[in-house]
């Protein structure tokens, strides 16, 4: 049919050059984080030679070795616990009318809302006053309850996200898989889950950003010695982000890149094998 | 499978769960999110609003709540005016967000090949793996007078741009950091896409353009709204870029908060006040938001 | 000059609140090796965010903090520290007599001062003639520095300065002279590019700005990359810094404290320090340690001739605070 292929191919062109500008626009700072990285000023103000020096500064620097995996501890522990609970409370949410629901999902909302100097003061202040005298000491200040902490909004954003999605899906594939004869754990595992997944997915990658980005929760809710990467490093501005810094952020992207390349080519390999 | 029978009948095949056994569902679903969220996020909500209504609390003092002092001190001119800035970089940075971003979603979700599309998407929202902090200092290097955007312009030949430290350079900061959110939310959305509706809508005669505004963006609104609140709201809170690529000029009422929790005066009452307002106005904002979304989707 | 330090079984640990800039690997290690005592280092970005924390309630696992001068004074209204016990330390005889006892901290019975530095003008050399000598420079020269300058992204280093250059105390309580201060500053407004605290290095030397006002450590550093720029120290007087150790009240290996205070007092790893931030040291055998170029910097150790009319940065009423906080809300939003 000539309408709808040369609309297609229309719709193409534009937003594809949209996206590729767009794409230039994101890597645009990494390309010149990178180049500064090879810098040999500690400064981003001009060329003044190439060296790899920041990078072995980096790989040998313990402390922000050591930020960096408390910062991905906390981020995996967070983003793993919110997929679970913002999935299911987003699901939850959608599926029932009940009294006080209206709160409850305003206050599911209100993670995105609160100034995080607020809520990182008051947890705090919960935590020292409330949890631990309570607790008896059992829980203490460390990477742990950051990871709680950061578990709130994570889940919020997850539930967000997995939300919209739900509200256009076909509601009654589930039906059909309960009429069938599954049970409802397995409606939801084999129905609704694998319908979520690009949802879910979609929501892990922003609260794992988020996540590794956030400063202000971890710096006051941190004890025992945990010290996340943004800590680390707005600790530094006082004497100067370094380029070793830039290398951090180079070797990330490259990582983290490298790994999901990996991980999404065995998804893809394990479907053909299965669609075969 | 039953041909000319009676529908099968639910009650049938499945056992009826006893009462309790029904509860245990939505429990199971909303519960353990429940909890965590009232120990965690409720309980310190409700101590923020006790310290807003403490004026002059110094950290360490007993509470004793005792009255609106703090809310009546915000509505002054010079506060209104800081909260206004604010409202004005979200607002700017969701409009960007929102017109860039959903060709980007629309493209990943629905023209780029599907072995392709989740490695793209991933591929749009690497940049955010460097810290926050990182980008604004590179968006310094590059917006300033002889940065990198001037020293490629004026090779070209065409005029150097005076961006930096002017409010131009804080929305440009503020949408890089926030578009791949965008883009996520709007890809949830746009990949749930019936593209036989824009096919159908094509052979009934509609021009792409009529296509887009009558079928895409109704079956994508609940993502638009959900992307456009998100953006906001986080843009509400960025403090960072306005300060760094703003110029003189650019106090925000995030960082006013900032400032009472961490500056001199360490006036957490009157922090605390603000942060309540803040909450207030989007909070409301939300309520009408879901109210029409509600209206919408029950009567799609 | 070998602590002694009692082995308290698991208490072999010791838990510090600092910059991240004053630790390194090295240090950590060489004191280790010397006391056997584990190091647990947090940072914090700005002392705000330590008091901040440790009024909410996280002070309890460190025995050793890093606040700067204005923080201790803070520190010991609230009653957060201990009084050292100098018969534990040894070293302080180096401590130069000038900061031998701080106006915030008489006698200096709660702080041990670790480094100290100036407020000052860093700018470029060659574009600006007559150079700078004083903060009335920026106002005369308006024009001139117009879009390119920068100011300190502080409340009180700014209000400090103008104060100063109206001739009045850096830490005036007066209401109508902060009120002028706030006045004169709204007429310099239009040509500053900005209030950073950092990132006008860069655009410093890249030549995007003329003139930024920044901290002595700062400058050293430029100074040292692009020999063009110069940093002076206001002729009628700027603030004097310092960053000080100290030890709370509840902490909970205070033998441990004693000897890394006794460890960061030796000359070689007090110059060690100095060198690595140009930081000044105000141990003097460690000044004495360090190489030449650092030593006789005057950027870094200003003549005492510089420093009379020079403060510290006190800490005021509540009601004073709240109005410099005002005054500096309209200043950024306007």
């Amino acid at each position: 049919m000539p309408l709808p292929s040369s609309q297609l191919k229309f719709s193409i062109s534009w937003q594809a050059i949209v996206s590729v500008l767009m794409f230039g626009f994101m890597y645009l700072p990494i390309l010149v984080l990178t180049i500064y990285s090879f810098n040999q000023s500690p400064y981003s103000a001009g060329w003044t030679g190439f060296t790899l020096n920041w990078y072995w500064k980096f790989f040998s620097d313990t402390k922000i070795l050591s930020a960096l995996r408390d910062s991905l501890a906390v981020a995996i522990c967070a983003v793993g616990i919110a997929a679970i609970l913002g999935t299911l409370m987003a699901v939850g949410l959608s599926r029932y009318r009940f009294p006080g629901k209206g709160l409850y999902q305003g206050i599911s909302y209100l993670p995105l809302i609160i100034p995080d100097i607020a809520i990182a003061v008051a947890t705090l202040v919960f935590l020292a006053a409330v949890a631990i005298p309570f607790s008896g000491g059992l829980i203490q200040l460390s990477l742990g309850t950051i990871v709680a902490a950061h578990v709130v909004f994570c889940l919020a954003y997850v539930a967000l996200v997995v939300s919209t999605r739900l509200t256009n899906l076909n509601p009654h594939l589930e039906e059909a898989a309960l009429d069938l004869g599954a049970t409802p754990m397995q409606a939801f595992i084999q129905v609704l889950l694998p319908e979520l997944m690009p949802a879910i997915i979609s929501g892990c990658l922003l609260a794992f950003v988020l996540s590794m980005d956030d400063f202000l929760i971890a710096s006051f809710t941190a004890g025992g010695g945990a010290n996340t990467l943004p800590m680390e490093i707005f600790s530094r501005i006082r004497t100067g982000v370094k380029p070793d810094i830039n290398a951090l952020s180079v070797v990330l992207i490259l990582g983290s890149g490298f790994a999901f390349f990996v991980a999404e080519y065995i998804r893809y390999r394990s479907e053909q094998k299965r669609l075969k | 499978m039953s041909q000319a029978s009676p529908p099968i009948s639910r009650e049938a095949p499945r056992k009826q769960p006893a009462a309790l056994a029904r509860l245990l569902e939505p429990l199971a679903l909303l519960g353990p999110a429940g909890i965590w969220l009232a120990l965690l996020l409720v309980i310190p909500t409700l101590l923020i609003f006790q310290l807003s209504l403490v004026p002059g609390i110094r950290p360490g003092d007993v509470v004793n709540p005792s009255g609106l002092d703090n809310y009546v001190q915000i509505f002054q001119p010079l506060y209104l005016q800081v909260l206004g800035r604010s409202l004005f970089f979200a607002a700017g940075t969701t409009l960007i967000c929102l017109v860039l971003g959903f060709p980007v979603a629309y493209w990943i979700a629905l023209l780029v090949p599907k072995r392709w599309r989740n490695l793209t998407l991933i591929g749009f929202v690497l940049p955010l793996w460097t810290s926050s902090l990182l980008r604004s200092y590179a968006w310094i290097t590059i917006l300033r007078p002889t940065g990198v955007l001037n020293t490629v312009l004026t090779s070209f030949g065409l005029p150097a741009l005076d961006i930096l430290n002017r409010d131009a350079a804080v929305l440009v900061g503020m949408s890089y950091s926030l578009l791949p959110y965008m883009v996520l939310i709007l890809y949830a959305s746009l990949e749930k896409l019936d593209t036989r509706l824009l096919e159908a809508a094509a052979d009934l005669g509609a021009t792409p353009k009529q296509a887009f505004w009558q079928v895409t963006v109704p079956q994508t609104l609940p993502g638009i709204a959900a992307g456009c609140l998100l953006v906001f709201i986080t843009g509400l809170g960025d403090f960072v870029d306005p300060e760094l690529l703003g110029g003189a000029s650019s106090m925000t009422a995030a960082r006013l908060i900032y400032n009472q929790f961490l500056g001199a005066t360490q006036n957490w009452g009157f922090g605390s006040a603000l942060s309540m307002l803040l909450i207030l106005t989007v909070s409301i904002a939300i309520a009408l938001l879901l109210k029409y979304g509600d209206r919408n989707a029950s009567g799609v | 000059m070998r602590p002694t330090v009692k082995k308290t079984g698991a208490k072999d640990e010791l838990y510090i609140y600092t910059w991240s800039s004053y630790i390194d690997d090295s240090l950590l290690q060489t004191f280790t090796a010397q006391t056997g005592i584990r190091v647990i280092a947090t940072t914090f970005d700005s002392n705000e965010t330590m008091l901040a924390t440790i009024r909410a309630g996280k002070g309890a696992e460190y025995s050793i903090i890093y606040p700067s001068d204005y923080a201790v004074a803070k520190m010991i209204d609230l009653k957060l520290l201990q009084e050292l016990d100098y018969t534990k330390i040894s070293g302080q005889e180096n401590i130069l007599v000038k900061f031998q006892n701080s106006v915030h901290d008489p006698g200096n019975r709660y702080h041990i001062p670790v480094s100290w530095g100036t407020t000052g003008l860093i700018y470029n050399s060659e574009k600006l003639n007559p150079p700078p000598q004083d903060w009335n420079y920026l106002w005369l020269n308006q024009s001139q520095l117009s879009r390119r300058m920068t100011l300190l992204n502080d409340t009180r280093e700014v209000m400090g300065a103008t104060l100063r250059a109206l001739g009045y105390s850096y830490n005036s309580t007066d209401p109508q002279e902060i009120k002028q201060a706030y006045e004169k500053l709204v007429k310099l407004k239009p040509a500053i590019t900005n209030f950073t605290s950092d990132a006008w290095r860069d655009q410093l030397l890249a030549g995007d700005l003329l003139l930024a006002m920044g901290y002595s450590s700062d400058a050293v550093a430029v100074i040292q990359q692009d020999a063009r720029f110069k940093y002076v120290i206001p002729s009628s007087g700027t603030s004097l810094w310092s960053d000080t150790m100290v030890i709370p009240r509840t902490a909970p290996n205070p033998d441990a404290a004693y000897a890394w205070i006794n460890f960061m007092l030796q000359p070689s790893v007090a110059a060690q320090v100095a060198q690595r931030l140009f930081f000044a040291t105000p141990n003097q055998a460690a000044h004495d340690q360090l190489p030449a170029p650092l030593r006789d910097n005057e950027a870094l150790f200003p003549p005492e001739t510089l420093l009379t009319k020079s403060e510290g940065i006190a800490p005021v009423t509540q009601e004073i605070a709240e109005l410099y906080e005002k005054y500096w809300t309209q200043l950024t939003s306007s």
